[in-house]
């Protein structure tokens, strides 16, 4: 056996593929001990191997520092994340729910607003936010999906159960790299796909397809759907263009489109101007449309929105679908699940305290080496402060923020990520992970099976954004682990 | 298929920048062979290089003289240069990288390394020491990914935008390479029976032409029928009339053909009236800047009929 294994200590954490006591999970046991197997040696070239097919296949995602944009290789694990499938099918249940109570919610928002005047959800929070567009209210989508495309990150605690930590709603990004994970773990370690049943994730890009396919107005076989970038230099660039081949769709940037005095939307082709059916659009609502919103984008196209408004275009994910996702509205995703669909929240959410509500303010200023503060609008893990690792400085500067703009704090317990082994220099060491999956809303809800794996590279950090030096797993399904 | 008119242009783009890569490299091989063939005295100059590719200007910022070091390394390395083989090769890579979705996933790789091997090694390839292999170099690479298209690629849009980048810089820069000739007549004002053949011959070989031309011609490199080789001969891939004839029957297959056709057939009749024979120097001189500019136009209605509006 590689000793390198043997030293592996799992802490005070869930660990993913080993027990506390030592010995290898159920469903990970021949994995692992195929993976004790290898040598020194043959780890380190399976890691090459890995390295090679990366840069080979292009995989890559930018970084903007110095204000310059950095094509990097995506950075990968090889030893993947193994969930048994039974844990998986009540996760994925859950999930379904809550996203179905997400739409119900962004639906009303914009619609009847009943939820507010059942005094479920405070008014102010949502109507104030700025992620809520009060362009797009009176809207009404078909089969009332707004967010069709969901990223949800989900973190596992001490107790082994998954907690959602947060909603994507705008423009989740990451799912290509849940597809070139799992071809390169194919590439570099095939031998350990021989004794599994490992669900596929491949099939994605046609539910995709079939998702956006089913918003679109026109009645035709084959709905022309373009997949919209900002453009190259788009961190997530790789992505737009990976998914628009996969699903032999266009790759457009807003030049190409255009709205006609009918509000139809076209795209310029070489035999002229084509009517499109669907947008899958990767730029956020303030670029989206300079009529609307951002006078000074050049990204969007404009009069999208209505082209959008006359139901002459499905645009996933729907315009203002992002009032949903915001840190305080999140506090109130369960009541929410209780509200529109009577039904108990099978996933569980963190607790979240409000700085906008005195009494969780004061309990937050008096916490703060305890807790995760985050900023209720960022993404990509900035500007968020994890209280136990963070200097007295930062804390201070931490306790001013809030007082000054107490509406757009939230503070989270700081939860016990789960660690699963990572091959670290040459010895394997547990490092923090979360996980992202996919939910798609058309005519119908379909989660993927894993999604995302994101893992915290550095040791003891609990910061997992590819942007800020994460890496990422294989995310493995398996049925019948006896 | 559908093509974006977006995608259409920088495919043509790329077609053209890879094609300018390849001639320039070609032109420039073929004339520094001919520096060396050349007997003392002779007065063929650096500077009718940078002329017939229209750099002058750009040159004249950047150095003082028109000589071997200067120009070599602003036709091969000079980053300030857009003219230069790396500059067209790097422009050429941009265009890829944002058409992948639509091209064979060996045609990115290919050009990605092509655009490595030059940032790497055109800078040290200005000496003659070196400036042989890197010109080869980058003239079969070129090839290989031609090829590649040719071999591989449904015969749509996207095949027919390539195309005509091809041609349309192929018969731009096939002109180019006759104005040394009528460049080199004109300076002399007279007839050098030792140094004639030699330039004509280097022409020939810088369009990969000098054994086709023999076997179909004859052995001798005498102006006139070299002039008329590489204007008309219209089963010679690097000719003019082999280039127009290739884009009339791309453009034929698009919608709205017609602009572009008008312009084409004004460049073919111009071709066709044109005597080599009974030509002088200077009429020679003036024909092939009535051509290059008959070339612009078709670029621009080309532009006008199939690329994006610039602004609406």
């Amino acid at each position: 056996m590689n000793k390198s294994w043997k030293s592996y200590k799992t802490g005070a954490f869930f660990d993913e593929l080993i027990t506390d006591a030592g010995s290898p999970r159920l469903a990970a046991r021949r994995a692992v001990n195929m993976l004790q197997s290898l040598s020194k040696g043959e780890m380190a070239a399976r890691r090459a191997a890995a390295e090679t097919a990366i840069h080979e296949m292009g995989i890559s995602f930018t970084i903007y520092s110095e204000g310059k944009n950095i094509d990097r290789a995506w950075p990968f694990d090889i030893i993947p994340r193994i969930i048994p499938g039974k844990d998986w099918a009540k996760v994925s249940l859950g999930l379904a729910q809550r996203t179905r109570a997400l739409n119900c919610f962004i639906d009303d928002i914009y619609n009847q607003q009943k939820i507010l005047k059942d005094g479920i959800v405070p008014a102010e929070t949502v109507l104030e936010s700025g992620n809520y567009k009060p362009q797009c209210a009176g809207i009404s989508p078909r089969y009332g999906a707004w967010a069709h495309v969901c990223g949800t990150d989900l973190v596992r605690d001490k107790d082994g159960k998954f907690y959602v930590l947060e909603d994507n709603l705008r423009v989740p990004s990451g799912v290509s790299y849940m597809l070139e994970n799992r071809e390169i773990t194919k590439r570099v370690l095939p031998e350990l796909f021989e004794n599994y049943s490992i669900q596929p994730v491949d099939d994605y890009p046609s539910h995709l397809y079939r998702t956006l396919a089913s918003l679109s107005p026109r009645e035709r076989r084959r709905p022309c759907i373009v997949v919209l970038t900002p453009g190259i230099y788009n961190s997530a660039y790789f992505e737009h263009s990976y998914l628009a081949r996969e699903m032999g769709a266009e790759l457009v940037e807003g030049s190409d489109l255009f709205v006609d005095d009918n509000d139809c939307l076209y795209m310029h082709t070489v035999d002229g101007p084509e009517r499109v059916d669907v947008v899958y659009r990767r730029i956020d609502d303030d670029f989206l449309d300079p009529e609307v919103f951002r006078e000074d984008s050049v990204l969007g196209v404009p009069g999208i929105m209505r082209a959008w408004k006359a139901g002459n275009v499905a645009i996933a994910n729907a315009p203002g679908a992002g009032v949903a996702d915001d840190k305080v509205v999140y506090a109130f995703v369960p009541a929410m699940i209780r509200y529109y669909l009577n039904e108990k929240p099978l996933i569980n959410s963190v607790k979240t305290y409000l700085c906008m509500n005195e009494k969780d303010r004061d309990y937050v200023l008096n916490n703060l080496d305890k807790l995760v503060v985050k900023p209720a609008n960022e993404s990509g893990g900035y500007g968020l402060m994890v209280g136990p690792h963070a200097t007295k400085a930062k804390r201070a500067q931490f306790a001013k923020l809030i007082e000054k703009d107490p509406r757009n704090y939230i503070a989270q317990p700081t939860l016990s990520l789960s660690t699963a082994p990572t091959y670290i220099e040459d010895s394997v060491e547990p490092r923090h992970l979360d996980l992202r999956p996919f939910i798609l809303s058309g005519k119908e809800t379909w989660v993927t099976p894993g999604g995302l794996t994101r893992v915290a590279m550095t040791k003891g950090s609990l910061v997992v954004n590819s942007s800020q030096g994460g890496g990422s797993k294989d995310t493995w399904i398996v049925e019948g682990s006896k | 298929m559908r093509l974006l008119s977006r995608v259409a242009e920088r495919l043509y783009w790329m077609a053209r920048y890879m094609e300018r890569a390849e001639d320039t490299a070609r032109l420039t091989h073929a004339y520094t062979h001919l520096v060396m063939d050349i007997p003392e005295g002779t007065d063929l100059g650096w500077d009718s290089l940078v002329n017939i590719l229209e750099g002058e200007a750009v040159f004249e910022q950047r150095y003082r003289a028109y000589n071997e070091q200067n120009v070599l390394s602003f036709l091969i390395a000079d980053e300030d240069h857009p003219g230069s083989i790396r500059q067209t090769i790097q422009a050429a890579r941009e265009n890829v990288r944002t058409t992948r979705d639509v091209l064979p996933e060996e045609i990115w790789e290919h050009v990605n390394e092509l655009y490595l091997y030059t940032q790497e090694c055109a800078e040290k390839s200005v000496g003659r020491r070196n400036r042989h292999h890197f010109l080869e170099q980058v003239i079969a690479r070129c090839q290989i990914i031609s090829g590649l298209a040719i071999t591989t690629m449904c015969r749509d849009n996207t095949f027919r935008f390539m195309a005509l980048g091809h041609m349309v810089e192929r018969a731009d820069m096939t002109t180019r390479i006759l104005d040394v000739g009528a460049g080199a007549l004109l300076e002399e004002g007279r007839h050098n029976p030792t140094v004639d053949p030699l330039i004509w011959g280097a022409l020939l070989k810088s369009v990969s032409a000098m054994s086709t031309y023999k076997r179909q011609v004859g052995p001798l490199t005498e102006g006139a029928s070299v002039v008329e080789f590489l204007l008309k001969e219209a089963t010679l891939p690097r000719s003019v009339a082999f280039c127009l004839n290739s884009i009339r029957a791309e453009i034929g297959k698009l919608q709205n053909p017609k602009p572009a056709l008008g312009k084409l057939e004004r460049a073919r009749r111009r071709l066709a009236r044109f005597d080599p024979e009974s030509a002088t120097p200077a009429e020679l001189h003036k024909f092939i800047d009535r051509t290059q500019l008959d070339i612009t136009d078709l670029h621009d209605s080309i532009s006008a009929s199939w690329f994006l509006p610039t602004e609406q």
